[in-house]
């Protein structure tokens, strides 16, 4: 038979409090109605009192189990000692069924909160201040001592091993909470490596051409003088110098991943391939609108690499997140900074839940603070979301 | 072989400046003519078909067409006679030697000095010594370790070999020119030469970098043992 599940109220969070207390009471009743039965032999109205009182520690136990603890012990002797010499030396002493209970419930209260030792501790005095009082008795009575601390013994235990599953469990869960931030610094560090690879790379190929070109340019000119020889060859030994620098480098950077990419045999993409890339995105099905404002130009290859990755990227978790929507991908160059936008629409359909979060997003954001950038992202008013980067480019140093 | 004529070479690269580049560094050297540019992988293998030249220079990373497949590509074709000397801004890594499989003769860093340049031509062109024999023998050894088990056909044509083919086959694979296994297992250069190219009929392979590969990869040859 379907039933709702069980309201979790802000009351009924309390509901074992309240088990409790009532369990207190009820304990405390027997008590109470134990001491008029002579429980206390003269002494009742006393002994009435350190029972409420003895009942209301388990209470305080709830908030504060150590000195609720200290008191129950006092108490428990107390109600021990009281009227001791008058009662009938039939009855258990010095503990009756009812205060071992309240004080088990008390051991127990304890030995939830504090390390196991601490609880053990408590024991031996709790069971030693048993002992005292009977070397205080003035009469012989049905000894309960041992029975006792049975009960409190087993109270311990089955305190201390709630803890301890519940620690372990704490435990597991802050293991968790590491793991997640490792990963996410892994994948912050892999980014990294990833874009400092693909710089690396851009620039290890203009080195390639700038050692190509100075051998080159004596065979341009009829007669070159020694100078120029001299000063080309210098040109083209640094730039071979650079190179096996960068291949070091880029020895490094690559042992991580170098199966990773996607696209191996193609140069690093600019964003003259951008038509390529939304060509390859409309295939797999969304609707993809491209505008571009501004004089296009090209831009220096850090820029137009980032420029690229963000798009690719943004349009990846778009088709990922928002299946079914409509894309507009929009280019502007300003006179100082390059503005790459990607907004989808919201998706028509039921969105799969996001796995491997911020990867994208991480990768996206390392790329434009990398380049002096802003990335800003987040939900459109409309249930899309939106992806705008800022490049900054110092007019100086578009390339002709 | 082809010495009465000059070596005919195609450029393919997408970088214009790297082309017009290697044209003039080529073109100033004696016996050296290049025939072509090719601008990525597509226009290399349409190049290669129609011009017929001796080598190709390629570079790995293009648009359209890596130059590892257009590699493949062309040395694939039914009467190809071009050979492939691959041109790499990084040496040693897994893409030259993914060109050397495709059947690639050699591989050469972009920045190589000119006369580098105009030699490792001339080497490929005439098939008789491994490019760099120290490096590509690296190379292939690095990279033949991390491939997957042998294919298994590639293993049966081994036993279609002499015992003197095989032995050939393994200082080939460890870089020695004729003249070098001559020496090592007292034969003429000649009857070395004759046991290369029967070598090469037999395992279906173009030239000394294929046989060098092929040594890895079945086993003949262990990575160890350089």
């Amino acid at each position: 038979m379907a039933r709702d599940p069980m309201p979790r109220g802000q009351y009924l969070g309390r509901l074992p409090h309240l088990h409790l207390a009532l369990l207190a009471a009820l304990l405390g009743l027997l008590n109470a109605n134990e001491a008029q039965r002579g429980r206390f032999g003269a002494d009742t109205e006393l002994g009435l009192l350190v029972i409420v009182l003895q009942t209301a520690v388990v209470l305080l136990a709830m908030v504060r189990p150590v000195p609720a603890w200290w008191l129950s012990t006092a108490l428990l002797s107390a109600s021990a000692l009281i009227g001791e010499d008058t009662i009938d030396h039939g009855r258990v002493w010095p503990w009756n069924v009812a205060g071992i209970s309240l004080h088990a419930l008390v051991l127990f209260l304890l030995a939830l909160r504090v390390r196991p030792q601490s609880a053990v501790v408590a024991l031996g005095i709790t069971v030693l201040s048993g002992m005292a009082d009977t070397l205080l008795a003035t009469q012989e009575h049905n000894q309960v001592v041992s029975r006792g601390a049975m009960a409190f013994v087993i109270a311990v235990v089955i305190g201390a091993a709630r803890r301890s599953s519940r620690t372990a469990k704490e435990r597991l869960v802050e293991q968790e909470v590491l793991t997640a931030e490792e990963r996410a610094r892994r994948t912050l560090l892999e980014e990294r490596n990833r874009i400092a690879r693909e710089l690396h790379d851009v620039v290890a190929h203009h080195m390639s051409v700038i050692s190509i070109q100075a051998q080159v340019a004596p065979h341009l000119v009829a007669d070159p003088t020694p100078e120029l020889r001299e000063n080309l060859a210098g040109i083209r030994e640094n730039a071979v110098e650079a190179l096996a620098e960068l291949r070091r480098v880029l020895g490094v950077l690559r042992a991580e991943d170098a199966r990773a990419d996607g696209v191996r045999h193609a140069p690093q993409p600019t964003l003259d391939r951008l038509d390529e890339l939304v060509g390859k995105v409309r295939a797999a099905g969304p609707d993809v609108a491209v505008s571009v404002t501004g004089v296009r130009r090209a831009l220096p290859p850090g820029v137009e690499l980032s420029a690229f990755r963000i798009v690719q990227e943004a349009l990846s978790n778009a088709m990922r997140h928002a299946p079914g929507a409509s894309v507009e991908v929009g280019i502007g160059y300003g006179a100082d900074s390059l503005t790459v936008r990607v907004v989808n629409s919201a998706p028509d359909g039921p969105v799969p839940p996001p796995r491997g979060a911020g990867h994208g997003l991480l990768g996206m954001r390392e790329r434009a603070s990398m380049l002096g950038g802003d990335l800003a992202v987040g939900p459109t008013p409309s249930g899309g979301y939106d992806v705008t980067a800022v490049l900054p480019v110092d007019p100086a140093e578009d390339t002709p | 072989m082809k010495t009465d004529r000059d070596i005919r070479v195609l450029i393919a690269d997408d970088q214009v400046m790297v082309r017009q580049g290697f044209t003039v560094l080529l073109g100033a050297e004696p016996g050296i003519e290049v025939v072509g540019q090719a601008v990525d992988g597509l226009d290399a293998v349409a190049q290669a078909a129609a011009l017929a030249p001796d080598v190709v220079l390629m570079d790995i990373r293009m648009p359209e067409l890596g130059g590892i497949e257009a590699t493949r590509r062309i040395t694939g074709a039914p009467d190809a006679t071009a050979k492939v000397l691959v041109l790499t801004t990084f040496d040693l890594d897994e893409y030259v030697y993914e060109a050397l499989r495709a059947g690639a003769s050699g591989f050469l860093l972009k920045d190589a000095s000119a006369a580098d340049l105009a030699q490792a031509v001339r080497v490929v062109a005439a098939g008789d010594a491994l490019l760099s024999p120290s490096i590509t023998k690296r190379l292939i050894s690095e990279f033949s370790r991390m491939t997957s088990a042998p294919r298994a056909p590639l293993k049966a044509r081994v036993g279609s070999l002499t015992e003197r083919e095989t032995e050939v086959l393994s200082l080939v694979a460890q870089g020695l020119s004729n003249a070098e296994i001559a020496g090592r297992l007292f034969l003429a250069e000649q009857t070395v030469k004759t046991h290369v190219s029967r070598i090469l009929v037999k395992l279906g392979l173009r030239d000394r970098t294929q046989a060098a590969v092929f040594a890895y990869e079945t086993g003949l040859v262990r990575p160890a043992s350089c």
